[in-house]
């Protein structure tokens, strides 16, 4: 042997035993771990400039084809997974999509959606260039235009708004961003408080749960390493971060783990799940407080960890100032607090056992750290009070110490990564009533849906409306009534529909313009996954592979289909065109820092936030003699920190000590200036002390750790902000019945479930996805076989739905897999059209309708065979697209969180002689009722704010406004 | 054991951490990722039952087989449990454990795992695949084999030779002659090196195609055996028959040090060479189509090596 003998061999083995020795004890590691590549399962990067497959279309003659494979991101949901675009190296174009391996969060796996994106862009109904209408709106009629003639009238109608200080009439509407934070900086840029979210449909109700608690508003459970998950929802099928934690969920499911599922619905989820509770909707709340009573009845919580960090002081002080501050005390009032949740009562609330929620209680017990816990929509969103899902389920969480572990559940924000751009803009100086009404102060996020009857009550004009990839007509509740508002000229100036396809909101536009699809646009993205921290780059392929073979492309339209562009440079085009001179002070934040005075461009744009903003990406990107940029391009995803962990406990650096005072509740603020970060991920901004410090952290046991985000610096068991903002009686986690709780209904009702997905269609995303398309194009309405036969139909049959303002006509399907007493119906289908534009393959054209009183839509014509450029769609064989249940709902804002509550009351029957499949009846003046019933229901700024402002400062939100802007109106129109 | 740790460290796709294991073990500067890729991902596949399975394939029972080891042993197998790296790290794992462990009855049960760990799943693949990677790979996974395989000859010096044959070779089955069981399986048996005792590489391919002046095919490695055995039967025949041969050689190499692994291949590879020998003859002769008529369709183009 070359290298000697067995003396020679122990020689060595000291060697390294030294070397990892020395290492490991300068605190390093000496291993790096396994990075193993999958033999079978992708191609090596290495190769991905020339690799070479057989096409099997030749097959059988074998027929190389040579492809140059470049990463972009899916754009069909938020979990933005990797892809590979196997671009032709002969003819440019994309054959398909594969997983990217080097994506962190999905592990180059993908759900149907991904691959699907080839669908998407070869789609022979996609819309290739700007149009304009024509006609009336909605009436169908459009001419093409070019992008100039579009910018300059858009660019023009902006600027005069901004002259004339009319900031509240421009508004962007945006569905799933896809990206993090570009458009929020150009509309503050502008001076526009004009964002508006669809979350307030979708989110929010959980997110305001979370927020409450913690400060950050989104869970990011390590499920890859519980020992107990705790899902509310199908989130293993249809999950939020569907791909990324399905397969983490099965990781740790093939480990041991242990999987609990709450879901009404015999989900996929739930087949999976160890066990399976199927509670009356809305009681989800009351079965978790069953849980954490017998936890601390039997003091099985982990008591050191509440101790040290919930504010239990705060709350002892306020709600028992009679009583000695200490620990014990504490526990005994929180037993007595819950007391009443047994698990009786649970089950006498949600239908499920009471030896069925013990049995989960146990397993949350054995747990340990390792419970991870996620409710994203479901529950929280179909309920009112639903926010009190996701607070009382992570009540198990802080109770069992089961935050921020190993296994357990983590803020978003700790495993969430936004470079920092190379522009920060200012705070707009104005508060737009119309997205942040003063009726609902702790909302969320904005009051999207609510918006024709905000805008019709306050008579407010909308100059110029985006809507962005978001189809409000379609997906939000009450669609009758944005169609009223969309083809009304006296309430919308100009309506700009954003979007990669047609939808049944960009039939009302005046522009319809094309943007890009996941592979035809650039973004940034850090979704909070997994315990790390992680960046995905989306761009257009085509551009990368063109500049890979050394040409220069400056537009992005050069190599996208038609005249397809990309937001980033359209808003940046834009706003140049609407401060051509700079003197409204905006142009500046959109101009190169390397040629002064010209336009920002996106090689610059993301090359100095991947060459400044991300840690260890240049000198990863330097290992390979390339740019940041060019790594990204190349490989698409970098991870930033692949394990972080429990931030709260870390020490506050000496640096940040300065004249540092802590104040009787353990708060401690500095003098010294906050050290900038290259993650500029949105957090809360927690005033300082009345002597000008800000906030440092908070002490415990003698040490001043980092703490929460949250105006204690604690896990917030108790809400100041909720007690002082009109709802002390909800100032801890506690179970609102809902509005379709059993009390609640009438005799012949129903609870409809409307909120759940199939795991293979996206909303409005998707139905340009032939393959998608094929394999869920329907909705059928579930229904228990014994509620079946109480109205005598079968599976098939033609059902009437009534809820308060409507009803629709569906076809019943009759299960097992939904509790007596409920029907279930999913989204995504039912798409329609009035006239020949729109997706033919997943769209029923339809006659729309205004009665006197009702409106009404009618299915003229069902899906079905027709001849494209794309043969397939001459094979298609269904007609039944499904049936659009929401424009029967009225809206249900909650008055905390904002968040609409999906679930409906309903009376269920068999369909009537001239009832139609498809037909929908509202009745607007029914609609405008629900609204002012629930807006009943809140308590203004205007009456509760205890400080004179529109919202706690220290609250989440889009675009931050001016301090000064927070302030409420002298007169009294906040409902004071 | 450090060694064994370190070096299963070094098989990973190269990662700066990599350069002060490198340096402690003496070895050159680490290599560049595509040469890992050339190696690991091209040439030769680090997977025990791609080796000793049989079908030359990724998975399947040989796989099985491994993962049940991982099992018995009270630990859970991990995503490719017959992984070289994973095999080494668990080699190294079961004797630190068997250093901590005091003198008794634990230590010798522990010490068994271990010999059984070496025997069963690393010595009956590891020496030929050793030896393949020196003839193939760049200088630095050259020297890494070496190393390696010194180490696994004094691990093996040390805990002394196994009562029997390995499983994952008595459950071996033979090459097939394609006389009697026809061309495409005896196309798919030819890339299994426990059938055949010789472990053929694409670089192998490509220099039997150099020295027959045949064309050299691009493609998975039945395709371009195939292309071989149709342009040429009788000389590429008789190339693999010679190069079964020299495979014999390379196993009569190591007997002093695992007879009975040595035994067991020098067998495989002698019957190949006889085989093919007698195929080539035939097809020469053109008494009868030996395994050109290799008829129906093309083999599947895996986009690697193979599919779990």
């Amino acid at each position: 042997m070359k290298n000697g003998g067995r003396e020679e061999l122990k020689r060595l083995n000291e060697r390294v035993s030294a070397a990892r020795r020395e290492a490991e004890g300068r605190g390093e590691s000496f291993y790096p771990g396994p990075s193993r590549v999958h033999l079978a399962s992708f191609p090596p990067k290495e190769r991905w400039d020339d690799w070479v497959e057989l096409d099997s279309r030749a097959w059988p003659r074998r027929v190389e084809k040579r492809y140059m494979l470049v990463p972009t991101t899916c754009f069909n949901c938020e979990s933005a997974c990797g892809l590979l675009a196997y671009v032709d190296r002969d003819t440019l174009e994309v054959r398909k999509f594969e997983g990217n391996p080097e994506h962190p969060g999905s592990r180059g796996r993908n759900c149907a959606k991904g691959p699907a994106t080839a669908n998407q862009i070869t789609d022979p109904d996609r819309i290739l260039y700007p149009l304009k209408r024509a006609g009336e709106r909605g009436a169908g009629q459009w001419t093409r235009v070019g992008w100039d003639e579009a910018l300059d009238d858009i660019a023009g109608r902006i600027r005069r708004a901004l002259e004339e200080d009319r900031q509240k009439e421009i508004m962007y509407h945006v569905g799933r961003p896809g990206e993090d934070g570009f458009t929020e900086r150009m509309l503050a840029a502008w001076g526009v408080d004009g964002h508006n979210s669809h979350t307030n449909i979708c989110s929010s109700g959980a997110r305001a749960g979370y927020h409450l608690w913690m400060g950050m508003d989104r869970p990011s459970p390590d499920h890859a390493h519980a020992r107990v998950i705790l899902l509310v929802s199908s989130h293993l099928e249809t999950g939020h971060y569907f791909n990324p934690h399905a397969q983490r969920i099965i990781d740790a499911k093939a480990g041991g783990a242990k999987l609990v599922v709450l879901d009404t619905r015999l989900s996929n989820t739930a087949t999976h799940a160890d066990h399976w509770l199927s509670p009356y909707p809305g009681s989800e709340a009351a079965i978790f407080l069953s849980i954490a009573r017998w936890l601390v009845a039997n003091r099985l919580h982990n008591r050191d960890f509440v101790r040290r960090w919930w504010n239990w002081r705060e709350f002892m002080a306020e709600a028992h100032p009679d009583l000695p501050p200490d620990f014990e005390r504490f526990e005994e009032k929180l037993e007595e607090m819950y007391s009443e949740y047994t698990f009786d009562y649970a089950a006498r609330e949600s239908g499920v056992e009471a030896g069925a929620i013990e049995a989960v209680a146990r397993l949350v017990a054995g747990a340990g750290t390792r419970l991870s816990t996620h409710n994203w929509r479901s529950a929280a969103a179909g309920n009112l009070g639903g926010w009190q899902v996701a607070r009382t389920l992570f009540l198990l969480n802080a109770l069992t110490g089961a935050v921020a572990t190993e296994g357990g559940t983590h803020p978003n924000s700790w495993n969430k990564f936004v470079p920092r751009p190379i522009h920060l803009p200012r705070h707009p100086d104005h508060w737009n009533e119309l997205t942040w009404p003063a009726e609902y102060p702790l909302a969320l996020m904005e009051m999207s849906f609510l918006l024709p009857h905000l805008q019709k009550r306050s008579g407010d004009f909308l100059d110029v409306y985006f809507t962005r990839v978001y189809n409000p007509v379609w997906t939000n509740p009450d669609g009758f009534s944005w169609i009223e508002m969309l083809t009304d000229p006296e309430r919308v100036g100009l309506h700009v529909a954003l979007t990669p396809t047609w939808n049944e909101t960009a039939h009302f536009a005046d522009y319809v313009l094309p943007m890009g699809l996941g592979s035809e646009r650039h973004d940034v993205h850090s979704y909070e996954q997994y315990a790390g921290q992680w960046v995905g780059f989306r761009q257009p392929v085509l551009r990368a592979a063109r500049e890979r073979l050394g040409e220069s492309v400056s537009d992005t339209r050069e190599a996208n289909p038609g005249e397809v562009w990309e937001e980033n440079e359209f808003w940046i085009d834009l706003t140049w065109r609407i401060d051509p001179d700079g003197d409204l002070g905006i142009r500046s934040f959109f101009e190169s820092r390397a040629r002064p005075g010209t336009k920002l461009g996106i090689d610059e744009y993301y090359g100095w936030m991947f060459e400044n903003s991300v840690p260890g990406l240049p000198a990863a990107a330097a290992r390979e003699g390339i740019t940041p940029l060019e790594y990204m391009r190349r490989y698409g995803a970098f991870e930033v920190a692949s394990r972080t962990g429990a931030l709260h406990e870390d020490p506050v650096p000496d640096a940040e000590h300065e004249d540092v005072r802590v104040d009787a509740d353990g708060r401690a603020f500095t003098r010294a200036p906050k050290p900038d970060s290259p993650n500029v991920v949105p957090l809360p901004v927690v005033d300082g002390d009345a002597d000008g410090r800000r906030r440092l952290g908070v002490e415990v046991d003698g040490r001043i750790l980092r703490g929460f985000p949250t105006p204690s610096g604690r896990l917030e068991f108790w809400s100041r902000t909720l007690a002082e903002w009109g709802w002390p009686e909800l100032a801890t986690p506690g179970y609102t019945r809902s509005h379709i709780h059993r009390e609640s209904l009438e005799d012949d009702q129903m609870v409809l479930i409307s909120t759940f997905r199939v795991p293979i269609q996206i909303h409005t995303r998707s139905a340009n996805a032939k393959w998608l398309d094929e394999i869920a194009h329907t909705n059928p309405l579930w229904i228990h076989p014994g509620d079946a036969r109480g109205i005598g139909v079968g599976t098939g049959d033609l059902v009437r739905v009534e809820t308060e303002i409507g009803h629709f006509v569906v076809r019943a399907w009759v299960t097992e897999g939904i509790r007596p007493g409920v029907v279930a119906c999913s989204h995504h289908m039912g798409r329609w059209k009035v006239t020949d534009h729109g997706q033919n393959q997943a769209m029923a054209t339809v006659d729309l309708e205004r009665g006197e009183e009702d409106w009404s839509l009618r299915r003229r014509k069902g899906g079905g065979p027709y001849k494209s450029a794309d043969a397939d769609t001459s094979r298609i064989w269904w007609t039944d697209v499904g049936v659009h249940q929401n424009l029967t709902f009225p809206v249900h804002p909650d008055p905390i969180s904002g968040s609409h509550c999906w679930h409906q009351a309903v009376r269920v029957s068999a369909a009537g002689p001239g009832d139609a499949y498809g037909d929908i009846v509202v009745n607007a003046d029914r609609s405008g009722r629900v609204f002012r019933t629930w807006l009943g229901y809140t308590r203004p700024a205007g009456r509760v704010s205890p400080d004179g402002t529109r919202r706690p400062y220290w609250l989440l939100r889009p675009v931050r406004p001016s301090r000064e802007a927070y302030q409420l109106p002298a007169d009294d129109s906040a409902g004071g | 054991m450090e060694l064994i740790r370190a070096l299963a460290t070094l098989a990973e796709p190269p990662h700066p951490a990599h350069a002060p294991i490198a340096r402690a073990l003496g070895l050159p500067d680490p290599p560049r990722p595509a040469d890992h890729t050339g190696l690991f991902l091209f040439q030769l596949y680090p997977f025990a039952s791609f080796h000793v399975g049989a079908d030359g394939m990724l998975g399947g029972e040989a796989a099985d087989r491994v993962a049940g080891f991982w099992r018995a042993l009270g630990r859970e197998a991990p995503d490719e449990p017959d992984h070289l790296t994973a095999l080494l790290g668990l080699y190294a794992g079961l004797s630190d454990a068997e250093a901590r462990e005091p003198a008794g009855p634990g230590r010798v049960l522990r010490r068994e795992s271990r010999k059984a760990l070496l025997w069963e799943h690393l010595l009956p693949w590891l020496l030929p695949y050793l030896h393949a990677v020196s003839e193939v790979a760049p200088l630095f996974y050259r020297r890494w084999s070496e190393l390696l395989r010194a180490a696994l000859v004094s691990e093996a010096a040390e805990l002394g030779p196994p009562d029997r044959l390995p499983l994952h070779l008595r459950e071996a089955p033979l090459l097939e002659d394609p006389r009697t069981s026809g061309g495409d399986v005896f196309l798919r048996q030819l890339t299994a090196p426990v059938r055949t005792g010789m472990l053929l590489t694409r670089a192998d391919l490509a220099r039997c195609a150099d020295e027959l002046g045949l064309g050299r095919r691009a493609g998975e490695r039945r395709f371009v055996l195939k292309a071989l055995l149709s342009s040429n039967p009788d000389a590429a025949l008789d190339w693999l028959g010679q190069e079964a041969a020299r495979w014999r050689g390379v196993h009569e190499r190591y007997r002093a040090e695992a007879e009975i692994v040595s035994r067991f291949w020098t067998s495989r590879a002698d019957a190949a060479h006889r085989l093919l020998v007698e195929l080539a003859r035939e097809a020469r002769e053109g008494d009868r189509v030996a395994p050109p008529s290799l008829g129906g369709e093309p083999p599947a183009q895996p986009t690697a090596a193979g599919s779990r």
